[in-house]
Parts: C-alpha cells; sequence; structure tokens
C-alpha cells in the first residue's frame, strides 16, 4: 500500500497538471449564524411586504413618468416653450406619483397576502399566490366606481331608492380574473378546486349590479 | 474505591448511561431530522434554500415531535407500564 500510494499521487499531479480545468468541488460548510439570521430578515412578513411595496412604487414611478411624458397635448399657440416644459413636467410628476402610490399598495397587499397565506399553510404553493392575486384584487377594487352610484337609480316596489355603493363595485383590477383564470388553467386538482371557488366567490361578488337595472 | 464517588455510583455505571443516553439523544436527532425532512421538503428540489412555508413547516415539526416525545416519555417513565 505504502508503495503503490506514491505511484498514485504522482499519476493523480500529473493528471492534474495536464487539465487544469478541471472544476474544483469546495468542500460542505454550514451555514453561519450571521448568514442565518440574514435569511431570517426575509421570512418576516412586514420587511418582506414592505420591501414588495418599495419596489412596486419604484416601478410606478417609473412607468408614471414615461407615460406622462408621452401623453402631453403640445399647444404651440398658447405657451411658449418654457410653460409648455414646465407644464409637462407637472403633469409627468402627477402621474408618476398616482401610479407609484397605486402600485406599492398593490405590491403591498400581494406580498402581505402571499406571505400571510403561505406561513398559514406551511406550504409553498401556487395557491399562495393565486389567493394573494384575488385578495389585491379585491381590496384595489373595493372602493368602488364612482361614476355607477349616479346611473344606477332603480324602483323597486314603486319606490325609487338609491343603490347603495357596495353593488357598483366592478372589478376593475385584472388582478380578480388572473386568479380564476389562473384557478382554471391549473392542472392540479386540488388548487383547481380551492381556487376555482375563491376566484368565483371574490369576482363574482362585484358583480350584484347584474341583478339592477336602469329603470 | 469508595472516596472516589461520592454519588455512590459506580464509574463504570455512570459511563454506561452516559453513554445510553448519548446513544438515545443522537437516534432522536437523527429520527426527527429525517421525518421532517420527508414531510416538509418537497422531493423536486427547485431551490437551494428553504422558502418560507417549508420554514414554517419544519417549525411545526419539530415542535410537535418535542411534544409528543416528551408526552411519551413522562407516560412510560412515570408507570413503568404504558396506562393501556
Amino acid at each position: 500500500m505504502a508503495s503503490s500510494n506514491p505511484e498514485t499521487e504522482s499519476n493523480n499531479g500529473s493528471s492534474i497538471a495536464k487539465e487544469p480545468e478541471k472544476p474544483q468541488i469546495e468542500a460542505f460548510r454550514m451555514p453561519t449564524m450571521e448568514e442565518m439570521r440574514a435569511q431570517e430578515v426575509w421570512n418576516n412578513c412586514a420587511v418582506r411586504s414592505v420591501a414588495s411595496g418599495v419596489m412596486g412604487g419604484g416601478l410606478g414611478l417609473m412607468m408614471g413618468m414615461f407615460l406622462g411624458a408621452l401623453d402631453n397635448p403640445i399647444m404651440q399657440e398658447e405657451m411658449t416653450g418654457r410653460q409648455q416644459f414646465m407644464y409637462t413636467m407637472r403633469q409627468m410628476g402627477q402621474r408618476s406619483w398616482s401610479s407609484a402610490k397605486a402600485f406599492a399598495v398593490m405590491g403591498l397587499i400581494f406580498s402581505a397576502a402571499e406571505c400571510v397565506v403561505e406561513k398559514a399553510r406551511a406550504k409553498h404553493d401556487t395557491t399562495n399566490t393565486v389567493v394573494a392575486g384575488c385578495v389585491t384584487g379585491g381590496t384595489m377594487s373595493a372602493k368602488g366606481d364612482e361614476n355607477c352610484k349616479k346611473e344606477y337609480n332603480v324602483s323597486f316596489m314603486g319606490q325609487d331608492e338609491r343603490i347603495p355603493s357596495y353593488v357598483c363595485r366592478r372589478p376593475k383590477s385584472s388582478l380578480c380574473w388572473l386568479c380564476w383564470l389562473r384557478s382554471i388553467l391549473s392542472t392540479d386538482r386540488e388548487v383547481l378546486g380551492q381556487t376555482y371557488l375563491i376566484g368565483i366567490e371574490s369576482c363574482s361578488s362585484f358583480e350584484e349590479d347584474q341583478f339592477f337595472r336602469k329603470t | 474505591m469508595a472516596a472516589n464517588n461520592p454519588m455512590g455510583v459506580d464509574k463504570e455505571q455512570a459511563f454506561g448511561m452516559a453513554e445510553t443516553e448519548m446513544e438515545y439523544r443522537v437516534e432522536l436527532f437523527n429520527r426527527l431530522a429525517q421525518t421532517c425532512f420527508n414531510k416538509c421538503v418537497d422531493k423536486r428540489y427547485k431551490e437551494s434554500e428553504l422558502n418560507m412555508g417549508e420554514n414554517s413547516c419544519i417549525d411545526r415539526c419539530v415542535s410537535k415531535y418535542w411534544q409528543v416525545n416528551s408526552m411519551i416519555g413522562q407516560l412510560l417513565s412515570a408507570g413503568g407500564r404504558p396506562p393501556m
């Protein structure tokens, strides 16, 4: 054994010298306490939702600025160049601020809902995302459509009464429909069953206005 | 020899007991890790780090396993025979 070992070592040395591209497998080391704590930070629901909200805000800001810059009526007769510039800037600012707020709220709610659902279920699945999407879509459109408060005046049993505002909700956000669609397209049976019901429940409860017609 | 062990327990016996205890602990740890890993972690490894669902699953699994273990240990050690 002692005589054969130096031979194998010399063979290995020569082979390693011939192929230096051989990848070195590094030794496995367990994560230290700092690494574990750093990973634990991202397990916190509040941290995740705030970070997601901030990212959503940034995205909304960029998108709003871009779209605000494109969408400006250039009236060359009325305003000078500098005034046009100021007007465009103000328009971009307003647009970007409003869309940043909307996206930040959406990101916050989505991330918080997904985190809470995943922690409760203790499973990493697409069901978490679907439920979170439904919740986000529902809360984003929960304020209702202001226009339809004026339209719907129903005479019910001979009495004119205003429709309460919760009827006029329409899912303006497409996330609610997206969750319904995902539930239909998913091939996992459990996901299909749960999320189909959730999608139906949360999306169709907003369509009660179909029962009330304008008279 | 009597002056060396004030507790009245033989040195060999103490060593044997410690060895048994150590074996028990090692066995408990191995079985705990194996059970909770099989229950909580999906075999199709999509990423190298534990995600949140798996983390909370492992927390719950370990806690329950530990509770069950201590409960059964108490039952067995109190009566010397499991109450049927």
